[in-house]
């Protein structure tokens, strides 16, 4: 079960940043993913977390190649997904769903949720005649606790936790390996959000998902998934274990980002110490050199400045490696040198 | 897991990939609810019926010439009078109606095809495509529009044809903007993104998910060019570069009633309605048509406060 | 006990939609003293967030209709004609919004909108204000005040606009701050630092806050009082400790249940069944009844219940809930 599905080795989405004016001169380079190793097992839930702007959407998009990789390498299944033809990229898709933030945007106002869920049937061409495909869009609706009977109906009927069902619906439909959920409790209310998850993870299990769930909330990824890896500034900065990252956390971005998630709590709230950070995440159109949390860092010293740190093994789980020369100064010198100092 | 209001509000047929009930029947039930655009709708239908059973309608022919009957006004042998040559206005404006309405028609129907899918292919792939496309557009809009049209009739002659090409590529850049605009909004939506992502071709994205949700700010602008395209026939034919004497169009019929207006002002009244009738017929049917294809708005009609 | 800030005595507020009358607030009462904290919780459509516009007669008056009273120092801001109204909003009471950007005008520097909010209510020269506006900016935390007066919304992220909010907020010393969602679209570390703030400035100046949000893991943090809404209604309040830690209708159970819980994780969470009802098609009797998993009073589905005493409460103010089945509840 430890074998690899999905894999990242390098993998960057630089945006151009173009200037205004007429010639769209580019003006610079957005460092959305900038270099992200990350392996993901057949049949885990890996949660990946960071704040607004880190990078996380635009990872799960490139994985799937939603979003064109300008750099580096993804496999699915062993098979280099940067190159594929269109052909073998359809059957990446197949194999592949993805679960959308806004359960109010994802759905097509003009099609009814039958003709959603069957988009994919239709696509791959999955189950032939009219009459098939019903009955496998009643199935697949069942599935997600939805009554068969609702299919003929358009998006605007529903909640937003119905709606979300039907996404689900879709993004099953062609029977895919893997589900990327791009913030798909985000827009939803509290009871509700507990609904979905429990759906997410009732399905994981069920039908042997492997699940990246991409979230802010850090309670709900804690709560979902089996590993956990945190990215800032377009860099998967700790990876391991859920229970590891969780109450162990070993790289200062990590510990400022949990102990910043208020609990339910009272009394416990009251005596925690949160670690707040100074200042906001610096643009990634101008990403600091060597380890990019240094400007917000408590502990930043000599090294961070001048070595980029690259994931060491730390803590006491296996599987856990953070980015950070607190444990050991580990690392290449900064490269990038030049194209830093000019992009200021 | 029980989650009752999971279920269906109320129960209902078995699955199936079609709506409870056919789209284009719903459109036309919802339509018909709307007061306004109904009887739009119905004077409209009259209309073109009339333009198709001109022959069969026409009290009389309408170049019948009656020397004696000229500048006679309306009564019950001339319901719209004569004209100064004793032609029968009724039956010369049922034999306009076919003339302006073919042009009017087929004007919009070529500037509603080359616009809609420059415009679409422009908004959805953009970059180049909308770069090169779009400064077409550009230059042939710049274009003072009289100017153009007459431009196209010079080089290719007066007639119903060439007035309705030349008037379709004077609204060929109306209708690649107004469908680029609705295309580049529609083109974000998450839905096509998420329909990508299930492995739809660009095909399938621009025929099921970017158009249908692009079209109604191009219905809309397709009645009132219907609209526009009328008063441009008529516009040229009263120039003299549309439809040439003696056949009957408005335009022309309103031109050359301009000279009698203090003496016979039923030569120009009667095609001037026609005209006035049908135009905000067509707007007032668009305006209709864009409430009615919005499906928020369809349910709160439909539901009548559900 | 001084006097209170803000006291709201049955509120109610009515809407007309297309769909019928929607009745959005329910019979709302409840105050707030200085320097207290008072967080309102409820999901999307309990009313929570019309309740505290309708105090500041920021409701389209074509379609609402607001009853009771809300004495702001015992003046009541539901009588007040239009202009009195505009002249306690700046040194009344502040407000913050969700969405910094849509609550700035894009077109004019912070420095200006911060100017204009602290002429509006006073005769201040413009240096003067423009000196304030600095030193404001400082006391909210943005980093070289002195340029960042000069700057537009679009040039400043998220968290610093939210900033240059409550500073706007508190341009004029407001007697009572209003947060609706305030921190809802920011991320947590930055949800952090505004929290911090909002305490400090309050603790400065004896500020009453009433807190509006879902979270209920902020409420833990900053509330002194908490007050669930649902349907409208205020179905449980009391002490942050009580209601959180003792929640005593099956409502507030249900939304603690379905948080995951970053500190003990469990396998499956609690659901609160179906989705909140629509204000136009209220229930009758308990507006919780059809989502509740107790039911045990045969009055749950026929008569409303009021707001009673439950339990002991281990503060200074009465734990009080809107069920017929407390005790029920607590044996769970």
């Amino acid at each position: 079960m430890s074998d690899v599905l999905v894999s990242a080795r390098g993998l960057e989405v630089h945006f151009p940043v173009r200037s205004g004016g007429a010639l769209r001169r580019t003006a610079g380079v957005l460092r959305a993913v900038d270099g992200v190793d990350l392996d993901i097992h057949r049949g885990e839930t890996l949660g990946l977390v960071g704040e607004s702007g880190c990078g996380k959407s635009t990872l799960g998009n490139a994985l799937l190649r939603l979003v064109e990789p300008t750099g580096g390498r993804v496999t699915f299944d062993g098979t280099d997904v940067t190159g594929l033809g269109r052909r073998a990229l359809r059957d990446l898709r197949r194999r592949a769903g993805m679960v959308f933030q806004d359960p109010f945007a994802s759905l097509d106002p003009r099609r009814t949720v039958a003709q959603t869920v069957a988009e994919p049937l239709e696509v791959h061409g999955l189950r032939s005649g009219r009459r098939e495909r019903a009955a496998r869009v009643g199935e697949l609706l069942e599935l997600v606790g939805l009554d068969p009977a609702v299919a003929g109906r358009y998006p605007h009927e529903f909640s937003g936790g119905q709606r979300q069902r039907v996404g689900i619906a879709r993004a099953l439909a062609g029977e895919p390996d893997f589900l990327v959920c791009d913030e798909a409790i985000a827009s939803l209310d509290v009871s509700v959000q507990a609904q979905v998850l429990n759906l997410l993870r009732r399905l994981q299990r069920k039908l042997g998902l492997t699940l990246l769930f991409i979230s802010h909330d850090l309670s709900a990824v804690r709560h979902i998934s089996d590993r956990i890896a945190v990215m800032y500034l377009g860099r998967v900065v700790e990876v391991g274990p859920a229970s590891a990252v969780g109450a162990e956390p070993q790289m200062p971005y990590t510990q400022a980002l949990l102990s910043a998630v208020p609990v339910p709590h009272p009394a416990l709230e009251r005596s925690r110490q949160r670690i707040v950070l100074r200042g906001d995440v610096p643009s990634p159109a101008d990403v600091p050199s060597g380890c990019r949390f240094r400007t917000r860092c408590p502990h930043a010293f000599e090294p961070c400045p001048g070595v980029d740190p690259a994931l060491q093994p730390v803590g006491a789980a296996p599987g856990h490696v953070a980015a950070c020369h607190l444990h050991g100064v580990v690392g290449g010198p900064v490269e990038r040198e030049g194209t830093v100092a000019s992009a200021r | 897991m029980t989650v009752p209001a999971q279920k269906a509000p109320e129960a209902g047929a078995p699955a199936s990939l079609r709506p409870a009930r056919p789209r284009w029947r719903e459109t036309l039930g919802l339509l018909v609810r709307n007061p306004t655009a109904a009887v739009a709708g119905l004077v409209l239908l009259a209309i073109v019926l009339v333009a198709v059973f001109d022959e069969a309608l026409a009290p009389s022919g309408p170049n019948e010439i009656a020397v004696e009957d000229r500048l006679r006004p309306p009564s019950w042998a001339h319901p719209f009078g004569t004209d100064d040559l004793g032609r029968d206005i009724l039956s010369r404006v049922v034999l306009g109606a076919a003339v302006s309405l073919r042009v009017g028609f087929l004007a919009v129907g070529i500037a509603l095809v080359v616009g809609s899918v420059i415009g679409l292919l422009a908004g959805f792939y953009g970059r180049w495509v909308d770069d090169v496309l779009m400064r077409v557009m550009d230059v042939l809009f710049a274009f003072p529009a009289v100017l153009l049209a007459i431009a196209v009739l010079a080089v290719r002659g007066p007639g119903p044809g060439n007035t309705a090409l030349a008037i379709g590529i004077v609204y060929v850049p109306i209708f690649a903007r107004v469908t680029r605009a609705s295309v580049l909004g529609v083109r974000e939506e998450v839905y096509v993104r998420a329909s990508r992502s299930v492995g739809a071709s660009d095909w399938r994205l621009l025929t099921r998910h970017v158009l249908p949700n692009a079209a109604p700010p191009i219905i809309v602008q397709t009645s009132i060019s219907l609209a526009f395209a009328v008063l441009a026939e008529a516009a040229l034919s009263f120039l003299g570069l549309g439809t040439q004497p003696p056949d009957p169009s408005w335009g022309l019929m309103l031109a050359e009633g301009r000279g009698f207006i203090d003496l016979a002002w039923w030569l120009a009244f009667f095609p001037g309605m026609a005209i006035f009738v049908t135009v905000l017929c067509f707007n007032l049917l668009g305006d209709g048509l864009r409430d009615v294809l919005d499906p928020r708005q369809r349910t709160l009609m439909a539901g009548g406060g559900r | 006990m001084t006097a209170p800030v803000l006291e709201v005595e049955d509120l109610r507020v009515q809407l007309r939609t297309p769909r019928g009358t929607a009745h959005v607030v329910n019979g709302l009462s409840y105050s707030v003293g200085p320097g207290e904290t008072v967080a309102v919780v409820g999901e999307s459509g309990s009313g929570k967030s019309v309740s505290v516009l309708a105090l500041l007669g920021l409701l389209p008056a074509r379609t609402a209709t607001v009853s009771g009273r809300a004495l702001l120092h015992g003046e009541d801001l539901l009588a007040m004609p239009a202009d009195r109204l505009r002249e306690v909003r700046g040194p009344g009471v502040g407000m913050v919004f969700q969405d910094p950007m849509t609550s700035l005008n894009p077109m004019l520097t912070v420095g200006r909108q911060l100017v204009e909010g602290i002429r509006a209510h006073g005769e201040v020269p413009k240096t003067e204000a423009r000196r304030r506006a600095v030193e404001l900016l400082g006391e909210v935390g943005l980093p070289d005040p002195g340029r960042a007066v000069d700057r537009y919304p679009h040039e400043l992220s998220g968290g610093m606009r939210q900033r240059v909010m409550i500073a706007i907020a508190l341009s004029n010393s407001p007697a009572l701050l209003i947060a609706d969602e305030a921190t809802t679209a920011l991320d947590v570390t930055v949800q952090a630092q505004i929290i911090d703030l909002v305490e400090k400035l309050q603790a400065d100046h004896g500020t009453g806050v009433v807190w509006i949000t879902h979270d209920l893991g902020v409420v833990a943090g900053i509330a002194d009082r908490v007050l669930v809404m649902y349907g409208g209604r205020c179905v449980e309040d009391g002490t942050v400790d009580d209601v959180l830690e003792r929640p005593a209708h099956p409502y507030t159970r249900g939304l603690l249940g379905a948080l995951p819980d970053l500190t003990a994780p469990a396998d499956e969470l609690a659901t609160v069944p179906g989705v909140p009802p629509a204000p136009t098609a209220l229930p009758s009797g308990c507006v919780f009844w059809p989502r509740c998993p107790v039911r045990a009073d045969p009055r749950c589905e026929t008569e409303q219940p009021p707001l009673a005493v439950v339990g002991a409460s281990g503060g200074s103010l009465p734990h009080r809930a809107a069920t017929w089945c407390a005790e029920e509840v607590s044996l769970v």
